[in-house]
């Protein structure tokens, strides 16, 4: 009988030992702070890269992460439809403390109104641990905001490769330079000698 | 003579800004009686500036499902729902058990909890989250709004704070069981224990016998 309790008493220590292990595991998210902004105006008819959302997973198993834009946070401005954004790069897979940054482009339809826009980017854990028929899920958000003005798009000196501006640019300075030639009348005349003849010239010389 | 002018001031100028362009990399060079530069490497620490939430369950599964029709055979039975309109819960208001915590790992932010619609394991008709106000979802269509109609089902999460009465919605909202310091803040570190207690449908279109749906709890930027 006393050894009954005894192993009973022990089987329930084992079990409160156990309970709190097994109820470490969580699923968590991260997103950075400070909002997703573009740094200048967009353009109807635009395609701009966003900077790239910082991602981090903050739980214990390992995760598959979603982004999606939603107005979540109170603010100002008109709201970002969901069809904007672009997101790529996705990782299959964020382990216990992994980071990422995704890519994100803005892609303005022509038609779209100028104004402020605001809404928030959503990040979501997606290594749902079960509670009998419910997911626990998790989620991040942070603050996107940019400008529509009204306007032809105008495309940055960015996106050009540098090789290219540095050989308009010499291309631009040598017509610059034939056009000056030309308009002051320089000539340049090419002689070339022959060798006879060099040689009689010097041998005169020297005479 | 006159028209060579132009060409010889190009020549000196493209000669003077090569001198200008090669004297750059020659500048740099301390004189010989110069003393000589010093300089102290600095490092800095900041604050983390991730919003960030962890969700942990303890050994939470819906259990102590109570109401639904005996006389129909439509009961609840342990874990499994009844119709119409049972009850099951993730912990127990009445006894204080709140299996499930939510951290705020990041920097302070407003917690907000959402629902999804709940989905059938054969892919047939959802159940659609409801409220008993209506804000954040379709409003609830039995008994003046209290309780779930037919496909609809009503969560509500509750701690040791209260129990959000008119329900989670579909829409990310405050959870009011962060009270400690009011508008459902938290700050870093902070956590709550919570439970879920969910209603179930008057009827279900569907007639599978297992469900799922996901819970979500996410810290967001606040501007005021």
């Amino acid at each position: 009988m006393h050894l009954r309790l005894r192993l009973s008493a022990a089987l329930g220590v084992l079990l409160l030992v156990a309970v709190p292990v097994a109820a470490q595991a969580s699923v968590g998210v991260g997103v950075q702070a400070g909002p997703v902004q573009l740094s200048g105006a967009a353009h109807p008819g635009g395609t701009y890269a966003l900077p790239p959302v910082y991602v981090v997973n903050t739980g214990t198993e390992p995760e598959s992460v979603a982004i999606r834009i939603e107005r979540i946070s109170p603010g100002t401005g008109r709201t970002v439809p969901q069809a904007w954004i672009h997101v790529s790069g996705l990782p299959s897979s964020l382990g216990h403390g992994q980071s990422a940054r995704i890519p994100l482009n803005l892609v303005v339809p022509a038609g779209a109104k100028p104004g402020r826009y605001f809404s928030d980017v959503v990040v979501t854990g997606s290594a749902d641990l079960t509670a009998g028929s419910a997911h626990l899920g998790v989620a991040a958000a942070t603050d996107l905001e940019f400008r529509v003005v009204p306007g032809a798009v105008s495309h940055a000196w960015f996106s050009v490769p540098p090789w290219v501006l540095v050989a308009v640019a010499v291309i631009v300075a040598l017509s610059l330079a034939l056009l000056l030639m030309l308009r002051s009348g320089t000539s340049i005349r090419v002689e070339q000698a022959t060798a006879g003849a060099a040689a009689g010239s010097g041998g005169g010389r020297a005479a | 003579m006159r028209h060579k002018q132009p060409l010889v001031f190009a020549v000196a100028g493209l000669g003077l800004a090569s001198l200008g362009i090669a004297g750059c990399g020659i500048s740099g060079k301390a004189p010989p009686n110069a003393g000589q530069a010093a300089s102290v490497n600095l490092s800095l620490q900041t604050v983390p500036t991730i919003r960030s939430v962890t969700v942990s369950p303890a050994s939470a599964s819906f259990g102590t499902c109570t109401g639904g029709l005996a006389s129909k055979n439509t009961h609840s039975t342990g874990g499994k729902l009844g119709f119409p309109n049972g009850h099951c819960f993730v912990g127990l208001a009445t006894s204080g058990i709140y299996p499930i915590t939510i951290t705020n790992t990041g920097i302070a932010s407003a917690i907000y909890v959402n629902g999804t619609s709940a989905n059938p394991s054969d892919g047939g008709s959802q159940w659609i989250l409801c409220r008993k106000d209506g804000h954040g979802a379709p409003a609830c269509t039995r008994a003046d709004g209290r309780l779930p109609g037919t496909d609809q089902y009503l969560v509500e999460n509750f701690s040791s704070a209260g129990e959000q009465r008119a329900g989670i919605g579909a829409t990310p909202a405050c959870d009011p069981e962060f009270v400690a310091s009011g508008r459902c803040w938290a700050v870093q570190g902070e956590s709550q224990n919570e439970g879920i207690e969910l209603v179930g449908p008057w009827s279900s279109t569907d007639t599978s016998t297992k469900w799922t749906l996901t819970i979500t709890w996410t810290p967001v930027p606040s501007h005021g």
